[in-house]
């Protein structure tokens, strides 16, 4: 069924008012496919009693979660976020190294939250890879992956990934860090995997959360969605304490923190932002 | 660096091109006609029609994407009652920039050019209506001709601006310090000495003088601080010259917030994230709006 202009909206603005993200004019039609099959699945014939649903009724906040399975499932793969990896890599990376140089603390943490099967963490592995003999030479680097999902953690552990996860894998990367066993089989190198620790967190728990300290860069993509306000703001907060002052804290592509925290800045950069203490 | 060392050394370079542009014939008669005391809207319209890409363009600039929900405008008439007496001025002078530097492609393309121009000039227009700003017109002009010392550099001293362009490539380089590191001035300053020249009123040779350093402003700080914004947004969301520089701005630092966070108090609550994320839905409208400006209008 054809989403009108107007029931776009109405969908985009409830799904950002309540999980803060935000579906560009351009994903409408993805929009409309996701709802179509959700509508198909709970028997609703139209798009103003589908959303009737998701915004009161019986079962509505088990629906929503269904419709964000549905449009951010399959999204994960490596070198998602490219302005934000070209933002790192040119810009706050640089100058994050030159801070800890001067201090002469060469150490660098990195986190990503609700790694799912570990592509984003990787992706970091292999960009720092890369800097390895230059502006990281003899520089310690961490890099942490947690999930809630055992399995997602064990598929990270494996390090073997099909054709759609390295679809947004330069060249370059690809062959350098992957091999190819058949057309939908890339094992990681190695190299790669021996730089990333995979752990099984909760968000929501308080007591494991304040030990996962100082870190310079943390990314939470596509998790927050999930949480209701309070929830969020705790687990936000948490994430606020447990970066260094000069380090950030990156949301997905369409996501935003508005009303969520105030303490952290807002640092715009070529196709998108980050926040910074 | 002195602002009147940095004025100086642009009007020099001003000075120097012997080929510079002048005002088209049909525009600068228009311009003659606003100087009269009792002149008639009729009048203005009937000067601007006998010259048909400068009556096609004034229709175009006025039907830009914001104002299509309400009704379009056909005539130019229709046109000038909407835009006011009060603007037919700037954008007799807009059109006949645009028409001037047509095809002067030179470090840059004058597209490109355009497109992050109108972009801004649309941005500004939002902020000026958020904020309550009361000519929201007057935003919208003064920014699409805010830079256009950057397309007078990038024509006349294509060379240097190229080496320029390529030093800054892929570093945190502000394109604005890298003029002025080479050539002691920069866009603003060059843009203010063409706009003089070409008698831009006040207001908007401020806004193109002092985009860059808003706290400097003192006709309308807030028209300039609204500009210098919509500017920054632009430069992050893909109206950005096709990535020539490398922007990073926190809202929080800019003097330009305070400014109008001074004159709207209101603003400090804007959820600037999800701002971004309308812009992004907005620059397919803003290409549109370029490509049609120019469309059918390639000089013979």
């Amino acid at each position: 069924m054809k989403l009108a202009d107007k029931d776009f909206e109405l969908f985009r603005d409830y799904i950002y008012n309540l999980c803060g993200i935000y579906f560009h004019a351009s994903k409408k039609y993805f929009l409309e496919s996701r709802l179509a099959r959700r509508m198909e699945e709970t028997g609703i014939t139209s798009h103003a009693d589908y959303y009737k649903l998701l915004k009161g009724g019986a079962g509505g906040a088990q629906e929503l979660k269904r419709l964000l399975d549905e449009v951010t499932t399959n999204e994960t793969c490596f070198f998602r976020n490219v302005p934000q990896l070209t933002a790192l890599e040119n810009k706050l990376l640089p100058e994050l190294v030159e801070v800890k140089g001067k201090i002469g603390f060469r150490k660098l943490r990195i986190w990503s939250a609700g790694s799912s099967s570990g592509e984003e963490a990787y992706t970091m592995a292999m960009i720092l890879l890369e800097k390895r003999q230059t502006l990281l030479k003899d520089w310690i680097i961490e890099i942490v992956g947690t999930d809630i999902n055992e399995t997602v953690l064990a598929m990270a552990r494996e390090g073997v990934y099909n054709s759609y996860s390295v679809r947004n894998t330069p060249e370059f990367f690809r062959k350098k860090y992957f091999k190819q066993e058949s057309t939908e089989k890339f094992i990681l190198s190695p190299d790669v995997k021996k730089l990333v620790t995979f752990t099984h967190l909760n968000l929501y728990d308080d007591t494991k959360m304040i030990f996962m300290k100082s870190f310079d860069f943390i990314f939470c993509a596509n998790v927050l969605i999930y949480f209701d306000t309070a929830s969020k703001s705790k687990v936000v907060q948490h994430f606020y304490n447990n970066l260094q002052p000069y380090g950030y804290f990156f949301v997905g592509q369409s996501e935003s923190l508005h009303g969520v925290n105030d303490s952290f800045k807002t640092i715009h950069f070529p196709g998108g932002f980050a926040y910074k203490k | 660096m002195d602002t009147n060392v940095k004025l100086k050394k642009a009007q020099e370079m001003v000075e120097k091109i012997s080929d510079l542009p002048t005002i088209p014939i049909v525009a600068s008669k228009v311009l003659e006609l606003l100087d009269k005391p009792d002149v008639e809207l009729e009048e203005v319209a009937d000067m601007i029609l006998t010259d048909q890409v400068l009556a096609a363009r004034v229709i175009k600039i006025v039907n830009s994407p914001l104002y299509r929900s309400s009704q379009e405008i056909k005539s130019v008439k229709r046109a000038l009652v909407y835009l006011g007496f009060r603007h037919i001025r700037e954008l007799a002078l807009t059109c006949s920039f645009i028409e001037a530097f047509q095809g002067k492609d030179g470090a840059f393309d004058v597209m490109t050019f355009w497109e992050h121009s109108f972009g801004v000039g649309i941005v500004a227009k939002i902020i000026a209506q958020r904020a309550r700003y009361i000519d929201t017109e007057k935003a919208y002009l003064a920014g699409i001709i805010h830079d256009i010392g950057e397309v007078f550099l990038s024509y006349y001293y294509q060379k240097d601006f190229q080496r320029i362009l390529q030093e800054i490539k892929s570093t945190p380089y502000k394109l604005v310090d890298a003029e002025d590191r080479f050539w002691g001035t920069n866009h603003s300053y060059i843009g203010v000495a063409i706009a003089q020249k070409w008698n831009f009123p006040p207001e908007y040779c401020e806004v193109i003088a002092d985009h860059h350093e808003p706290e400097l402003a003192t006709i309308d700080p807030n028209l300039v601080a609204i500009v210098n914004l919509a500017d920054l947004f632009c430069s992050v969301r893909q109206l950005d010259y096709g990535g020539r520089e490398w922007v990073s701005f926190n809202l929080a630092e800019e003097k330009a917030w305070d400014i109008l966070k001074k004159f709207a108090p209101h603003m400090a609550k804007l959820d600037v994230e999800r701002f971004c994320y309308e812009l992004d839905d907005r620059v397919p409208e803003v290409q549109d709006l370029v490509k049609s400006i120019f469309e059918g209008m390639v000089m013979e």
